[in-house]
Protein backbone atom coordinates (compact mmCIF):
# COMPACT_ATOMS: atom_id res chain seq x y z
CA UNK A 1 0.00 0.00 0.00
CA UNK A 2 2.38 2.42 0.73
CA UNK A 3 5.61 3.13 -1.39
CA UNK A 4 8.71 1.11 -0.24
CA UNK A 5 11.85 3.13 0.45
CA UNK A 6 10.18 5.84 1.45
CA UNK A 7 9.18 7.22 5.33
CA UNK A 8 5.49 6.18 5.45
CA UNK A 9 4.71 9.44 7.48
CA UNK A 10 6.12 11.35 5.05
CA UNK A 11 3.51 9.59 2.75
CA UNK A 12 0.83 10.32 5.01
CA UNK A 13 1.68 14.01 5.10
CA UNK A 14 1.94 14.40 1.38
CA UNK A 15 -1.48 12.98 0.94
CA UNK A 16 -2.67 15.25 3.53
CA UNK A 17 -1.52 18.18 1.92
CA UNK A 18 -3.77 17.79 -1.12
CA UNK A 19 -6.25 20.35 -1.51
CA UNK A 20 -9.42 19.42 0.22
CA UNK A 21 -12.82 20.75 -1.70
CA UNK A 22 -15.77 22.18 0.49
CA UNK A 23 -18.85 22.31 -0.65
CA UNK A 24 -19.26 25.79 -1.82
CA UNK A 25 -23.04 26.41 -1.08
CA UNK A 26 -21.59 26.58 2.92
CA UNK A 27 -20.47 30.32 1.89
CA UNK A 28 -24.47 30.97 1.56
CA UNK A 29 -24.85 28.88 4.50
CA UNK A 30 -22.67 31.51 6.37
CA UNK A 31 -24.00 34.27 4.90
CA UNK A 32 -27.56 33.46 5.86
CA UNK A 33 -26.30 33.17 9.31
CA UNK A 34 -24.56 36.24 9.92
CA UNK A 35 -27.27 38.46 7.99
CA UNK A 36 -28.91 37.44 11.06
CA UNK A 37 -26.52 39.78 13.02
CA UNK A 38 -25.13 42.82 13.59
CA UNK A 39 -22.64 44.64 11.77
CA UNK A 40 -19.67 43.98 14.10
CA UNK A 41 -17.82 47.70 15.01
CA UNK A 42 -14.92 48.55 16.66
CA UNK A 43 -15.42 50.23 19.89
CA UNK A 44 -16.17 53.37 19.39
CA UNK A 45 -17.96 56.46 21.21
CA UNK A 46 -21.57 54.93 21.53
CA UNK A 47 -20.33 51.65 22.57
CA UNK A 48 -18.41 53.99 25.20
CA UNK A 49 -21.57 55.91 26.41
CA UNK A 50 -23.73 52.82 26.27
CA UNK A 51 -21.05 51.39 28.97
CA UNK A 52 -21.28 54.03 30.87
CA UNK A 53 -24.95 53.20 31.21
CA UNK A 54 -25.24 50.07 31.76
CA UNK A 55 -22.68 50.06 34.19
CA UNK A 56 -24.00 49.68 37.67
CA UNK A 57 -23.03 52.31 40.16
CA UNK A 58 -24.36 54.06 42.96
CA UNK A 59 -26.38 57.71 42.38
CA UNK A 60 -27.50 59.83 45.64
CA UNK A 61 -30.74 61.17 45.14
CA UNK A 62 -32.02 63.88 47.97
CA UNK A 63 -36.02 63.12 49.11
CA UNK A 64 -37.76 65.64 46.57
CA UNK A 65 -35.62 64.04 43.29
CA UNK A 66 -36.86 60.73 44.41
CA UNK A 67 -40.09 62.13 44.81
CA UNK A 68 -40.16 63.45 41.41
CA UNK A 69 -38.81 60.12 40.15
CA UNK A 70 -41.34 57.99 41.66
CA UNK A 71 -44.11 59.89 40.15
CA UNK A 72 -42.20 59.45 36.37
CA UNK A 73 -42.21 55.60 37.37
CA UNK A 74 -45.86 55.89 37.92
CA UNK A 75 -46.57 57.79 34.88
CA UNK A 76 -44.76 55.17 32.97
CA UNK A 77 -46.20 51.77 34.74
CA UNK A 78 -49.59 53.99 33.47
CA UNK A 79 -48.48 54.33 29.90
CA UNK A 80 -47.00 50.62 29.15
CA UNK A 81 -50.17 48.66 29.17
CA UNK A 82 -51.17 51.27 26.34
CA UNK A 83 -47.84 51.00 24.52
CA UNK A 84 -47.69 46.92 25.03
CA UNK A 85 -50.57 46.23 23.31
CA UNK A 86 -48.90 47.44 19.67
CA UNK A 87 -45.56 46.26 20.04
CA UNK A 88 -43.70 47.67 16.86
CA UNK A 89 -42.67 44.34 15.08
CA UNK A 90 -38.94 43.76 15.33
CA UNK A 91 -37.28 44.28 11.81
CA UNK A 92 -34.59 41.66 11.12
CA UNK A 93 -32.43 42.53 8.24
CA UNK A 94 -31.85 39.12 6.45
CA UNK A 95 -29.02 38.28 3.21
CA UNK A 96 -29.94 36.23 0.47
CA UNK A 97 -26.86 34.62 -1.15
CA UNK A 98 -27.11 33.03 -4.59
CA UNK A 99 -23.83 31.87 -5.98
CA UNK A 100 -24.30 32.04 -10.04
CA UNK A 101 -21.17 31.84 -11.73
CA UNK A 102 -22.15 32.50 -15.32
CA UNK A 103 -25.75 34.70 -14.40
CA UNK A 104 -25.72 38.46 -15.38
CA UNK A 105 -28.37 39.57 -13.39
CA UNK A 106 -30.26 37.72 -10.25
CA UNK A 107 -33.56 39.65 -8.89
CA UNK A 108 -34.36 38.69 -5.88
CA UNK A 109 -38.58 37.73 -5.44
CA UNK A 110 -40.78 36.67 -3.24
CA UNK A 111 -43.43 37.52 -0.45
CA UNK A 112 -41.60 40.44 0.80
CA UNK A 113 -41.86 41.99 -2.25
CA UNK A 114 -45.02 42.22 -4.41
CA UNK A 115 -43.23 39.50 -6.64
CA UNK A 116 -41.57 42.15 -8.51
CA UNK A 117 -38.63 41.53 -10.19
CA UNK A 118 -37.55 45.20 -10.42
CA UNK A 119 -37.69 46.46 -6.70
CA UNK A 120 -35.06 43.29 -4.69
CA UNK A 121 -31.76 43.05 -7.57
CA UNK A 122 -29.42 40.58 -6.25
CA UNK A 123 -25.49 42.44 -6.54
CA UNK A 124 -22.28 40.49 -6.55
CA UNK A 125 -20.04 40.41 -3.72
CA UNK A 126 -17.24 41.61 -5.77
CA UNK A 127 -16.67 42.12 -9.44
CA UNK A 128 -16.32 39.39 -11.26
CA UNK A 129 -17.53 36.73 -9.09
CA UNK A 130 -20.40 34.43 -8.81
CA UNK A 131 -21.33 35.44 -5.23
CA UNK A 132 -25.27 37.27 -5.44
CA UNK A 133 -26.51 38.77 -2.20
CA UNK A 134 -29.25 41.16 -1.63
CA UNK A 135 -30.30 42.33 2.08
CA UNK A 136 -34.21 42.43 2.39
CA UNK A 137 -35.68 43.71 6.06
CA UNK A 138 -38.34 41.49 6.91
CA UNK A 139 -40.37 41.46 10.19
CA UNK A 140 -41.10 38.24 11.78
CA UNK A 141 -43.19 35.67 9.48
CA UNK A 142 -43.06 33.27 7.21
CA UNK A 143 -42.15 34.44 3.47
CA UNK A 144 -41.90 32.02 0.10
CA UNK A 145 -39.74 33.30 -2.93
CA UNK A 146 -37.28 32.38 -5.48
CA UNK A 147 -34.15 34.35 -7.70
CA UNK A 148 -34.87 35.14 -11.18
CA UNK A 149 -31.74 34.37 -12.79
CA UNK A 150 -31.11 36.48 -15.73
CA UNK A 151 -34.77 37.44 -16.22
CA UNK A 152 -35.17 34.02 -17.56
CA UNK A 153 -34.62 31.03 -15.32
CA UNK A 154 -36.13 30.13 -11.83
CA UNK A 155 -34.01 29.02 -8.89
CA UNK A 156 -34.91 27.92 -5.51
CA UNK A 157 -32.64 28.56 -2.62
CA UNK A 158 -30.27 25.58 -2.77
CA UNK A 159 -29.42 26.56 1.23
CA UNK A 160 -33.51 26.84 2.12
CA UNK A 161 -36.36 24.41 2.96
CA UNK A 162 -38.59 23.99 -0.62
CA UNK A 163 -42.32 25.47 -0.46
CA UNK A 164 -44.51 23.19 -0.70
CA UNK A 165 -47.42 25.61 -1.23
CA UNK A 166 -46.67 26.26 -4.95
CA UNK A 167 -49.64 26.41 -6.62
CA UNK A 168 -47.85 27.67 -9.62
CA UNK A 169 -44.97 25.09 -10.09
CA UNK A 170 -41.34 26.15 -10.72
CA UNK A 171 -39.11 26.27 -7.75
CA UNK A 172 -39.67 28.53 -4.52
CA UNK A 173 -37.77 28.24 -0.99
CA UNK A 174 -39.10 29.46 2.26
CA UNK A 175 -37.77 31.69 5.28
CA UNK A 176 -39.17 31.65 8.29
CA UNK A 177 -38.42 34.75 10.24
CA UNK A 178 -38.36 34.25 14.06
CA UNK A 179 -40.30 36.34 16.55
CA UNK A 180 -43.95 35.83 15.89
CA UNK B 1 -67.93 30.05 -5.47
CA UNK B 2 -68.61 30.87 -1.88
CA UNK B 3 -69.52 27.50 -0.75
CA UNK B 4 -66.42 25.80 -1.45
CA UNK B 5 -64.95 28.21 0.81
CA UNK B 6 -65.97 26.21 3.66
CA UNK B 7 -66.45 29.02 5.80
CA UNK B 8 -69.68 30.76 6.72
CA UNK B 9 -67.46 33.78 7.70
CA UNK B 10 -65.87 34.02 4.16
CA UNK B 11 -69.30 33.14 2.67
CA UNK B 12 -70.87 35.99 4.48
CA UNK B 13 -68.00 38.83 3.44
CA UNK B 14 -68.10 37.44 -0.11
CA UNK B 15 -71.61 38.17 -0.51
CA UNK B 16 -71.08 41.42 1.36
CA UNK B 17 -68.52 42.55 -1.58
CA UNK B 18 -70.15 41.36 -4.21
CA UNK B 19 -73.50 42.87 -3.51
CA UNK B 20 -73.58 45.49 -1.15
CA UNK B 21 -70.47 47.12 -1.19
CA UNK B 22 -70.16 48.52 -4.73
CA UNK B 23 -67.19 50.96 -4.06
CA UNK B 24 -64.61 49.07 -2.22
CA UNK B 25 -61.32 49.89 -2.48
CA UNK B 26 -59.16 48.07 -3.98
CA UNK B 27 -55.95 47.38 -3.51
CA UNK B 28 -53.65 49.00 -6.23
CA UNK B 29 -50.99 46.14 -7.01
CA UNK B 30 -53.49 43.81 -8.30
CA UNK B 31 -54.06 45.80 -11.15
CA UNK B 32 -51.08 43.43 -12.26
CA UNK B 33 -54.24 40.98 -12.54
CA UNK B 34 -55.82 40.80 -16.05
CA UNK B 35 -59.71 42.46 -16.05
CA UNK B 36 -61.42 39.01 -16.03
CA UNK B 37 -59.14 38.13 -12.98
CA UNK B 38 -58.94 40.98 -10.87
CA UNK B 39 -62.49 41.43 -9.65
CA UNK B 40 -62.92 37.93 -8.22
CA UNK B 41 -59.06 38.24 -6.68
CA UNK B 42 -60.64 41.03 -5.19
CA UNK B 43 -63.39 40.03 -3.73
CA UNK B 44 -61.74 37.23 -1.92
CA UNK B 45 -59.53 39.62 -0.47
CA UNK B 46 -62.20 41.67 0.54
CA UNK B 47 -64.35 39.13 2.06
CA UNK B 48 -61.04 37.79 4.24
CA UNK B 49 -60.35 41.09 5.65
CA UNK B 50 -63.69 41.06 6.46
CA UNK B 51 -64.06 37.57 8.12
CA UNK B 52 -60.45 39.39 10.09
CA UNK B 53 -58.36 37.09 8.31
CA UNK B 54 -54.82 38.13 6.99
CA UNK B 55 -55.37 39.94 2.98
CA UNK B 56 -51.91 40.37 2.27
CA UNK B 57 -50.68 36.44 1.94
CA UNK B 58 -53.94 36.27 -0.40
CA UNK B 59 -52.68 39.37 -2.13
CA UNK B 60 -48.92 37.58 -2.41
CA UNK B 61 -50.65 34.81 -3.96
CA UNK B 62 -52.26 36.55 -6.65
CA UNK B 63 -48.89 38.35 -7.44
CA UNK B 64 -46.75 35.22 -7.89
CA UNK B 65 -49.56 34.21 -10.06
CA UNK B 66 -48.75 36.99 -12.28
CA UNK B 67 -45.13 36.76 -12.85
CA UNK B 68 -44.97 33.23 -13.31
CA UNK B 69 -47.87 33.17 -15.89
CA UNK B 70 -50.24 31.33 -14.43
CA UNK B 71 -53.93 31.72 -16.19
CA UNK B 72 -56.71 33.21 -14.62
CA UNK B 73 -58.73 30.42 -12.83
CA UNK B 74 -55.81 29.10 -11.60
CA UNK B 75 -54.95 32.30 -9.65
CA UNK B 76 -58.27 32.29 -8.63
CA UNK B 77 -57.87 28.91 -7.18
CA UNK B 78 -54.70 29.31 -5.72
CA UNK B 79 -55.69 32.67 -3.42
CA UNK B 80 -59.54 30.91 -2.46
CA UNK B 81 -57.51 27.97 -1.45
CA UNK B 82 -55.46 29.74 0.49
CA UNK B 83 -57.68 31.77 2.02
CA UNK B 84 -59.30 28.84 3.20
CA UNK B 85 -56.75 26.96 4.80
CA UNK B 86 -56.20 30.76 6.60
CA UNK B 87 -59.43 30.13 8.08
CA UNK B 88 -58.66 26.84 9.29
CA UNK B 89 -56.05 27.71 10.88
CA UNK B 90 -57.68 30.71 12.68
CA UNK B 91 -60.55 27.74 13.66
CA UNK B 92 -57.61 25.40 15.33
CA UNK B 93 -55.16 27.90 16.63
CA UNK B 94 -57.73 30.31 17.84
CA UNK B 95 -58.69 34.28 16.74
CA UNK B 96 -55.46 35.55 18.93
CA UNK B 97 -53.28 34.23 16.35
CA UNK B 98 -51.15 36.64 14.56
CA UNK B 99 -51.13 36.74 10.73
CA UNK B 100 -47.77 35.32 10.82
CA UNK B 101 -48.82 32.21 12.79
CA UNK B 102 -52.01 32.04 10.58
CA UNK B 103 -49.86 31.86 7.66
CA UNK B 104 -47.53 29.36 8.87
CA UNK B 105 -50.82 27.34 10.12
CA UNK B 106 -51.91 27.29 6.57
CA UNK B 107 -48.54 26.05 5.40
CA UNK B 108 -48.90 23.18 7.54
CA UNK B 109 -52.39 22.10 7.01
CA UNK B 110 -52.13 22.71 3.54
CA UNK B 111 -48.54 20.35 4.11
CA UNK B 112 -50.84 17.30 5.52
CA UNK B 113 -50.83 18.38 9.22
CA UNK B 114 -54.73 17.75 11.09
CA UNK B 115 -56.21 20.68 12.60
CA UNK B 116 -55.98 18.57 15.58
CA UNK B 117 -51.79 18.87 15.44
CA UNK B 118 -52.34 23.14 15.42
CA UNK B 119 -54.72 22.82 18.40
CA UNK B 120 -52.14 20.64 20.53
CA UNK B 121 -49.15 23.10 19.24
CA UNK B 122 -51.14 26.20 20.53
CA UNK B 123 -51.95 24.42 23.64
CA UNK B 124 -48.05 23.48 24.51
CA UNK B 125 -46.72 26.75 24.15
CA UNK B 126 -49.22 29.50 23.78
CA UNK B 127 -47.24 32.51 22.00
CA UNK B 128 -44.82 32.37 19.24
CA UNK B 129 -45.83 29.39 16.97
CA UNK B 130 -44.54 30.67 13.53
CA UNK B 131 -41.58 28.98 13.56
CA UNK B 132 -42.62 25.83 15.04
CA UNK B 133 -45.57 25.57 12.54
CA UNK B 134 -42.77 26.15 9.95
CA UNK B 135 -40.37 23.60 11.13
CA UNK B 136 -43.17 21.39 10.85
CA UNK B 137 -43.86 22.14 7.00
CA UNK B 138 -40.34 22.63 6.33
CA UNK B 139 -39.53 18.78 7.66
CA UNK B 140 -42.16 17.58 5.65
CA UNK B 141 -41.00 19.39 2.68
CA UNK B 142 -37.88 17.43 2.49
CA UNK B 143 -39.43 14.01 2.56
CA UNK B 144 -40.32 13.85 6.75
CA UNK B 145 -43.46 11.97 7.10
CA UNK B 146 -46.21 14.07 8.54
CA UNK B 147 -47.12 12.44 11.25
CA UNK B 148 -43.24 12.08 12.58
CA UNK B 149 -42.36 15.82 11.72
CA UNK B 150 -45.64 16.84 13.41
CA UNK B 151 -44.93 14.07 16.50
CA UNK B 152 -41.08 15.82 16.44
CA UNK B 153 -42.72 19.46 16.62
CA UNK B 154 -45.09 19.00 19.56
CA UNK B 155 -42.22 16.85 21.47
CA UNK B 156 -40.00 19.87 20.61
CA UNK B 157 -42.22 22.97 21.25
CA UNK B 158 -42.72 23.40 24.27
CA UNK B 159 -39.65 23.47 25.95
CA UNK B 160 -37.41 24.38 22.93
CA UNK B 161 -36.12 28.21 21.59
CA UNK B 162 -37.07 29.11 17.89
CA UNK B 163 -32.97 29.02 16.75
CA UNK B 164 -32.93 25.25 18.73
CA UNK B 165 -36.02 24.10 16.94
CA UNK B 166 -34.43 25.45 13.40
CA UNK B 167 -31.63 23.73 14.03
CA UNK B 168 -33.17 20.91 14.89
CA UNK B 169 -34.69 21.31 11.15
CA UNK B 170 -31.11 21.57 9.79
CA UNK B 171 -29.71 18.22 11.59
CA UNK B 172 -32.80 16.63 10.19
CA UNK B 173 -32.04 17.89 6.41
CA UNK B 174 -28.32 17.51 6.79
CA UNK B 175 -28.87 13.63 8.37
CA UNK B 176 -31.58 13.26 5.32
CA UNK B 177 -28.64 14.25 2.97
CA UNK B 178 -26.33 11.50 4.16
CA UNK B 179 -29.01 8.77 3.34
CA UNK B 180 -30.78 8.34 6.64
CA UNK B 181 -34.33 7.99 6.11
CA UNK B 182 -36.15 11.16 6.71
CA UNK B 183 -38.64 10.13 9.76
CA UNK B 184 -36.01 7.80 11.23
CA UNK B 185 -33.70 11.35 11.09
CA UNK B 186 -36.54 13.31 12.86
CA UNK B 187 -36.78 10.92 15.78
CA UNK B 188 -33.11 10.48 16.22
CA UNK B 189 -32.76 13.98 16.26
CA UNK B 190 -35.95 15.05 18.19
CA UNK B 191 -34.65 12.78 20.92
CA UNK B 192 -30.93 14.28 20.95
CA UNK B 193 -32.61 17.74 20.81
CA UNK B 194 -35.02 16.92 23.56
CA UNK B 195 -31.95 15.88 25.99
CA UNK B 196 -30.44 19.37 25.61
CA UNK B 197 -33.40 21.40 25.30
CA UNK B 198 -33.15 24.50 28.16
CA UNK B 199 -36.17 26.10 29.88
CA UNK B 200 -36.67 29.19 28.93
CA UNK B 201 -38.73 31.66 26.93
CA UNK B 202 -38.80 30.61 23.27
CA UNK C 1 -14.63 27.72 -7.02
CA UNK C 2 -13.70 31.00 -5.77
CA UNK C 3 -14.69 34.84 -6.10
CA UNK C 4 -11.94 36.34 -7.68
CA UNK C 5 -10.35 38.84 -5.21
CA UNK C 6 -6.92 39.00 -6.60
CA UNK C 7 -5.86 42.85 -5.17
CA UNK C 8 -8.33 42.70 -2.66
CA UNK C 9 -6.63 42.15 0.57
CA UNK C 10 -7.66 40.48 3.78
CA UNK C 11 -7.60 43.87 5.16
CA UNK C 12 -9.32 46.03 2.71
CA UNK C 13 -12.27 43.15 2.83
CA UNK C 14 -12.23 43.43 6.82
CA UNK C 15 -12.20 47.48 6.51
CA UNK C 16 -15.56 46.97 4.22
CA UNK C 17 -17.21 44.61 6.56
CA UNK C 18 -16.56 46.64 9.44
CA UNK C 19 -18.10 49.66 7.84
CA UNK C 20 -21.10 48.01 6.79
CA UNK C 21 -20.70 45.80 3.99
CA UNK C 22 -21.48 42.25 4.94
CA UNK C 23 -21.00 40.85 1.38
CA UNK C 24 -17.21 41.59 1.28
CA UNK C 25 -17.51 38.95 4.30
CA UNK C 26 -18.40 36.36 1.69
CA UNK C 27 -15.06 36.83 -0.05
CA UNK C 28 -13.40 36.41 2.76
CA UNK C 29 -15.25 32.81 3.54
CA UNK C 30 -15.03 31.83 0.16
CA UNK C 31 -10.46 32.45 0.26
CA UNK C 32 -10.51 30.45 3.09
CA UNK C 33 -13.23 27.96 3.06
CA UNK C 34 -11.19 25.12 1.42
CA UNK C 35 -7.83 25.77 2.86
CA UNK C 36 -9.38 25.77 6.69
CA UNK C 37 -12.07 23.34 5.56
CA UNK C 38 -8.90 20.96 4.87
CA UNK C 39 -8.04 21.24 8.93
CA UNK C 40 -11.13 20.54 10.22
CA UNK C 41 -11.61 17.70 7.46
CA UNK C 42 -8.69 15.74 8.65
CA UNK C 43 -8.63 16.81 12.53
CA UNK C 44 -12.53 15.52 12.75
CA UNK C 45 -12.05 13.24 10.52
CA UNK C 46 -15.87 13.19 8.78
CA UNK C 47 -17.07 15.57 6.54
CA UNK C 48 -20.18 16.74 7.86
CA UNK C 49 -18.61 17.90 11.35
CA UNK C 50 -16.07 19.57 9.53
CA UNK C 51 -18.52 21.80 7.92
CA UNK C 52 -19.90 22.30 10.90
CA UNK C 53 -17.01 23.36 12.95
CA UNK C 54 -16.00 25.54 9.54
CA UNK C 55 -19.67 27.13 9.20
CA UNK C 56 -19.37 28.18 12.96
CA UNK C 57 -16.01 29.31 13.10
CA UNK C 58 -16.87 31.80 10.29
CA UNK C 59 -19.98 33.14 11.89
CA UNK C 60 -17.74 33.38 15.40
CA UNK C 61 -15.08 35.48 13.20
CA UNK C 62 -17.64 37.24 11.91
CA UNK C 63 -19.32 38.33 15.44
CA UNK C 64 -15.80 39.00 16.90
CA UNK C 65 -14.38 40.75 13.68
CA UNK C 66 -13.37 44.20 15.18
CA UNK C 67 -11.45 41.95 17.72
CA UNK C 68 -9.16 41.28 15.13
CA UNK C 69 -6.27 43.46 15.47
CA UNK C 70 -4.26 42.41 12.60
CA UNK C 71 -6.79 42.55 9.48
CA UNK C 72 -3.98 41.83 7.05
CA UNK C 73 -3.63 38.15 9.15
CA UNK C 74 -7.26 37.40 8.82
CA UNK C 75 -6.61 33.91 8.19
CA UNK C 76 -4.15 32.94 10.39
CA UNK C 77 -6.62 34.65 13.33
CA UNK C 78 -9.79 32.92 11.75
CA UNK C 79 -7.08 29.91 12.07
CA UNK C 80 -7.13 30.22 15.60
CA UNK C 81 -10.67 30.58 15.90
CA UNK C 82 -11.52 27.30 14.15
CA UNK C 83 -8.77 25.10 16.05
CA UNK C 84 -10.38 25.79 19.26
CA UNK C 85 -14.22 25.14 17.71
CA UNK C 86 -12.54 21.80 16.73
CA UNK C 87 -11.85 20.90 19.67
CA UNK C 88 -15.36 21.14 21.07
CA UNK C 89 -16.93 19.72 18.41
CA UNK C 90 -14.11 16.56 18.51
CA UNK C 91 -14.65 16.28 21.73
CA UNK C 92 -18.57 16.27 21.26
CA UNK C 93 -18.47 13.76 18.67
CA UNK C 94 -16.39 11.64 20.55
CA UNK C 95 -19.24 11.57 23.44
CA UNK C 96 -21.98 10.94 21.15
CA UNK C 97 -20.36 8.00 18.51
CA UNK C 98 -21.76 8.39 15.28
CA UNK C 99 -25.47 7.43 14.36
CA UNK C 100 -25.47 7.20 10.75
CA UNK C 101 -22.97 5.56 8.49
CA UNK C 102 -21.14 7.87 6.43
CA UNK C 103 -19.88 8.55 2.90
CA UNK C 104 -16.47 8.23 4.01
CA UNK C 105 -14.77 7.82 0.65
CA UNK C 106 -15.77 11.40 -0.26
CA UNK C 107 -13.78 12.72 2.85
CA UNK C 108 -11.12 14.19 0.90
CA UNK C 109 -13.34 16.11 -1.32
CA UNK C 110 -11.14 16.59 -4.46
CA UNK C 111 -11.44 14.32 -7.03
CA UNK C 112 -9.37 11.41 -6.02
CA UNK C 113 -7.90 8.82 -8.14
CA UNK C 114 -10.10 6.03 -9.28
CA UNK C 115 -7.83 3.21 -8.04
CA UNK C 116 -9.24 1.04 -4.82
CA UNK C 117 -5.76 1.24 -3.71
CA UNK C 118 -5.89 5.04 -3.59
CA UNK C 119 -9.20 5.31 -1.94
CA UNK C 120 -7.85 2.52 0.46
CA UNK C 121 -5.11 4.56 1.15
CA UNK C 122 -7.42 7.41 2.06
CA UNK C 123 -9.23 5.43 4.63
CA UNK C 124 -5.81 4.26 6.56
CA UNK C 125 -4.54 7.34 6.15
CA UNK C 126 -7.93 8.70 8.11
CA UNK C 127 -8.06 5.54 10.55
CA UNK C 128 -4.63 6.36 11.76
CA UNK C 129 -5.12 10.07 12.22
CA UNK C 130 -7.93 9.04 14.20
CA UNK C 131 -6.17 6.67 16.80
CA UNK C 132 -4.05 10.02 18.04
CA UNK C 133 -4.91 11.85 20.49
CA UNK C 134 -6.65 14.76 19.54
CA UNK C 135 -3.72 17.20 20.70
CA UNK C 136 -1.01 14.97 19.21
CA UNK C 137 -3.16 15.02 15.52
CA UNK C 138 -3.79 18.49 16.19
CA UNK C 139 0.05 19.52 16.50
CA UNK C 140 1.01 16.97 14.14
CA UNK C 141 -1.51 18.44 11.46
CA UNK C 142 -0.75 22.46 12.21
CA UNK C 143 3.23 21.36 11.22
CA UNK C 144 3.34 19.20 8.93
CA UNK C 145 0.31 19.39 6.67
CA UNK C 146 0.24 23.15 7.49
CA UNK C 147 3.97 23.85 7.63
CA UNK C 148 3.31 26.54 9.94
CA UNK C 149 6.13 27.38 11.54
CA UNK C 150 6.24 26.41 16.19
CA UNK C 151 5.65 30.21 17.59
CA UNK C 152 2.85 30.45 15.11
CA UNK C 153 1.56 27.36 16.33
CA UNK C 154 1.90 28.37 19.90
CA UNK C 155 -0.36 31.15 19.17
CA UNK C 156 -2.77 29.02 17.64
CA UNK C 157 -2.89 26.43 20.25
CA UNK C 158 -2.34 28.63 23.11
CA UNK C 159 0.58 25.61 24.18
CA UNK C 160 3.99 25.89 24.61
CA UNK C 161 6.85 25.13 21.71
CA UNK C 162 8.64 22.67 23.89
CA UNK C 163 5.40 21.38 24.60
CA UNK C 164 4.25 21.04 20.79
CA UNK C 165 7.61 19.94 19.20
CA UNK C 166 7.04 16.98 21.85
CA UNK C 167 3.24 15.90 20.35
CA UNK C 168 4.42 16.42 16.87
CA UNK C 169 7.15 13.81 17.87
CA UNK C 170 5.17 11.56 19.40
CA UNK C 171 2.34 11.60 16.91
CA UNK C 172 4.98 10.88 14.16
CA UNK C 173 6.00 7.52 16.20
CA UNK C 174 2.53 6.81 16.83
CA UNK C 175 1.70 6.85 13.31
CA UNK C 176 4.80 4.87 12.17
CA UNK C 177 2.97 1.91 14.98
CA UNK C 178 0.34 2.33 13.80
CA UNK C 179 1.01 1.71 10.09
CA UNK C 180 3.35 -0.65 10.81
CA UNK C 181 0.11 -2.75 12.28
CA UNK C 182 -1.89 -2.17 9.12
CA UNK C 183 1.21 -3.41 6.46
CA UNK C 184 1.07 -6.83 8.64
CA UNK C 185 -2.62 -7.60 8.19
Amino acid sequence: MFEGGRDVVDQIIARLRRPVRIDPSLDARVMERIATLPTPRRAGAVTAAWRWLTEPRHVALSPLSGLAVATGLVALALLLPALARRPAPTIHELQFVLVAPHATAVSLIGDFNDWDPARTPMRLASAGGAVWTAVVPLSPGRYRYAFLVNGARWLADPTAPAALDNDYGGPSSVVTVAGS
Amino acid sequence: MTPRLGLPALAVGLVATLLARPAAAQDPRLERLDAGTRPLVAALVDSARTAGLPAEPLVQRALEGTIKGAPGDRIVAAVRRLAADLGRARDALGPAASPPELEAGAAALRAGASPAVLVQLRRSRPQRLTVPLAVLTDLVASGVPVDSAAAAVLALAATSRDADLVEFRRAVERDIGLGAPPAAAASVRVNGAASQARPGPP
Amino acid sequence: MGIDNVGTSDAELVRRVLGGDTGAYAALVARYRDRLGRYAVHMLGNREDAEEALQDAFVRGYRSLARCDDPERFGAWLYGILVNRCRTTGARAARRGQVFVRDEAALNGAPLPSSVERTELDDVVRRALARLAPEYREAFLLKHMDDLEYEEMARLTGAGVSALKMRVKRAREQLQAILREVERV
